[in-house]
């Protein structure tokens, strides 16, 4: 096993027998980056007027939550899901009917709609992981269109005009969005957090197996079924507690916003963007594609030429670099100690 | 049992429309082991030029076959050339295609939805409208004639399948690609025109779904997944699972659709499909699908 690991691209195993220490540089810039992130916030009462641009961040680290939690199955175990936003959805709507029926803040509960999500993850896990390959893809696809006719057919939930949630009124305008901002960041810490942890374990170690040759994983003793079913559930569990989250932060939940299939290709894209199978990956892809998105908005207006762009930067990607940034310039040994986390 | 019959005779004359719409999409997972997620986009693209066709220059859709396949014939093969030549034998190729396939149904679903706006469109030619008595029962003609178009080129299919040259090789490249390649068959030219073929195919099912159904650009990843359902039951990149698949599903959505309500019809795709994969992941007449 330790010789097909050696001899293909990935870095070989010495990076993952223990966790890797980062360097001092590293933790230098974690550190600063960290702390602007946290002190941000605070110049909404210095200069004002700031909230466009925490909604942006806030929205990015909504993105790199999930895109960092896809990648756990998708980029680490290989498995591609275009199912993801099925746990965006059942997060979303979990704390969704718990705040409408029950009065529950989501903001307690969205812990509770990870777990959920997790749940789910493990039990269509169970399903859908005993295929591999193109007929993996379909199966998440289905169960995507399986949960859209589902919710959209049920009347507890709103059909297909969904739920509307009362919005946070308490709070002034110049504070509104700080609980979503900190709630976010707190989620996508501990997203990446936990993508660098499984990437340095011997779990991790054991996805990647899988994703490079499951058979002689198989043989190798690498409990696969249990580590690919695992890897699914641990990937729902974040994106469940985004979902949870930004339903409320949108007030509204319905099928077509949460289970169309552009959510889904949206994180594949980041992840591949990025670089799938890599720590920096997923988060250099969300903070990229938010941008270039962002533009077009402002330049194409939010339209279908947004849909086109996506898929021809998909399709570019894929067709010339399918290693993402990360992955290639690695490959070209020109990647910044920053971004070098695997 | 009247009611019986009537709607089994509704989910067999849809189960021909299905047949033909999945065939191509199994001929291209056949040949290239390309799962074309953006085949129904291709097939909205055909409905919207069987669409303007009959409103602008009143072109029957039926007869619009005979413009939308040799169009989508040479765009399957640009297609091909553009984006899946680049990449053979690259890593996961399997995966590598899925995704790419996704993004061309994305930039094809954008694109319509740019030029055509995302109203719903049907072409309203008289038959679509008009019924057919066979006894005590009934057919709306629209679906009668496409069903037996449909049929007709499934023969046709088969025909060029069994007998031409092309379709030798073509054959060949689907039991096993590197030994068509070893006895001479010239594999890229061979998958560029399978997949102008699959293309066709898809171009004739949108020129039936332009009276038939209403569509809109978006309305295709709907489609995809009821095709997928269809011929990951047959057994991928089998034709006669494909059409057993298209039958089996046609009628047994109709049946649910009649007991339970419309709005359940389509569920029965997706939960035959997780079904499917659960039992038996090979389709019923399928080789076990490799990653």
């Amino acid at each position: 096993m330790g010789e097909t690991l050696a001899s293909s691209k990935i870095k070989p195993a010495s990076s993952t027998d223990s966790l890797k220490t980062p360097s001092k540089l590293q933790k230098v810039f974690l550190g600063i980056l960290l702390l602007s992130l946290l002190l941000f916030p605070l110049l909404q009462f210095v200069v004002g007027g700031l909230n466009y641009w925490l909604h942006m961040l806030l929205y990015t680290f909504m993105y790199i939550a999930m895109a960092s939690s896809w990648n756990i199955i998708g980029g680490y175990a290989g498995y591609t899901s275009l199912g993801h936003n099925v746990f965006f959805a059942v997060g979303g709507y979990f704390t969704g009917v718990l705040l409408v029926y029950y009065d529950v803040s989501p903001f307690i509960t969205a812990p509770i709609a990870g777990l959920v999500s997790l749940a789910l993850g493990l039990i269509v896990g169970l399903i859908s992981l005993r295929t591999r390959g193109p007929a993996f893809i379909i199966s998440t696809i289905a169960l995507l269109m399986l949960v859209k006719i589902a919710f959209d057919n049920w009347d507890y939930i709103g059909g297909t005009n969904g739920i509307t949630m009362p919005p946070i009124l308490s709070l002034s305008l110049n504070l509104v969005k700080f609980p979503f901002y900190y709630y976010m960041l707190l989620i996508a810490i501990g997203a990446v957090y936990t993508s660098y942890r499984i990437r340095h374990s011997k779990f991790g170690l054991g996805l990647r197996a899988i994703s490079q040759d499951e058979i002689k994983a198989e043989v190798a003793g690498i409990p696969t079924n249990y580590y690919k079913i695992l890897a699914f559930g641990i990937s729902g569990l974040f994106v469940g507690m985004v979902g949870g989250i930004w339903g409320y932060y949108l007030t509204y939940l319905r099928p077509n916003i949460f289970l169309i299939i552009l959510v889904a290709a949206q994180l594949v894209l980041m992840s591949v963007l990025g670089g799938k199978g890599t720590v920096a990956g997923p988060v250099v892809g969300a903070i990229l594609f938010i941008a270039i998105d962002e533009f077009f908005v402002a330049n194409l207006g939010y339209t279908e030429l947004n849909i086109v762009a996506t898929g021809l930067l998909l399709a570019l990607v894929l067709i010339f670099f399918p290693q993402g940034i990360v992955g290639s310039l690695r490959e070209r040994g020109k990647l910044p100690a920053f971004l070098d986390w695997d | 049992m009247n009611q019986f019959v009537q709607v089994l005779l509704f989910g067999v004359t849809l189960g021909g429309v299905y047949a033909l719409m999945a065939s191509g999409l199994t001929l291209v997972f056949g040949v290239m082991r390309i799962v074309n997620i953006a085949h129904a986009a291709f097939m909205i693209i055909a409905a919207y030029i069987a669409f303007f066709a009959f409103d602008l220059y009143h072109i029957d859709p039926i007869i619009s076959v005979l413009i939308t396949m040799p169009v989508m014939f040479f765009m399957g093969m640009a297609v091909y050339w553009l984006f899946f030549s680049r990449i053979k034998g690259a890593k996961r190729a399997g995966e590598l295609t899925v995704l790419l396939t996704f993004a061309l149904a994305l930039i094809v679903e954008g694109l319509l939805g740019y030029f055509f706006t995302n109203v719903y469109r049907s072409a309203g030619p008289s038959y679509a409208t008009e019924a057919l008595y066979f006894g005590r029962f009934f057919l709306s003609a629209g679906q009668f004639y496409a069903t037996l178009l449909s049929i007709a080129l499934i023969v046709l299919l088969w025909a060029f399948l069994k007998y031409s040259r092309i379709g030798y090789a073509i054959r060949a490249s689907m039991q096993n690609l590197s030994a068509a390649q070893v006895v001479g068959v010239n594999v890229e030219r061979i998958s560029m025109i399978a997949f102008g073929i699959g293309m066709a195919l898809a171009g004739a099912s949108g020129s039936m779904m332009s009276f038939l159904f209403t569509f809109y650009p978006a309305k295709h990843w709907e489609w995809i997944a009821i095709l997928l359902a269809l011929i990951v039951l047959g057994g991928m990149g089998s034709l006669g699972g494909a059409l057993a698949g298209a039958f089996i599903l046609a009628i047994s959505s109709n049946l649910i659709g009649y007991y339970f309500g419309p709005t359940w019809s389509p569920i029965t795709f997706f939960l035959a499909l997780f079904v499917v994969l659960l039992v038996r992941p090979q389709g019923l007449f399928g080789k076990k699908l490799e990653a």
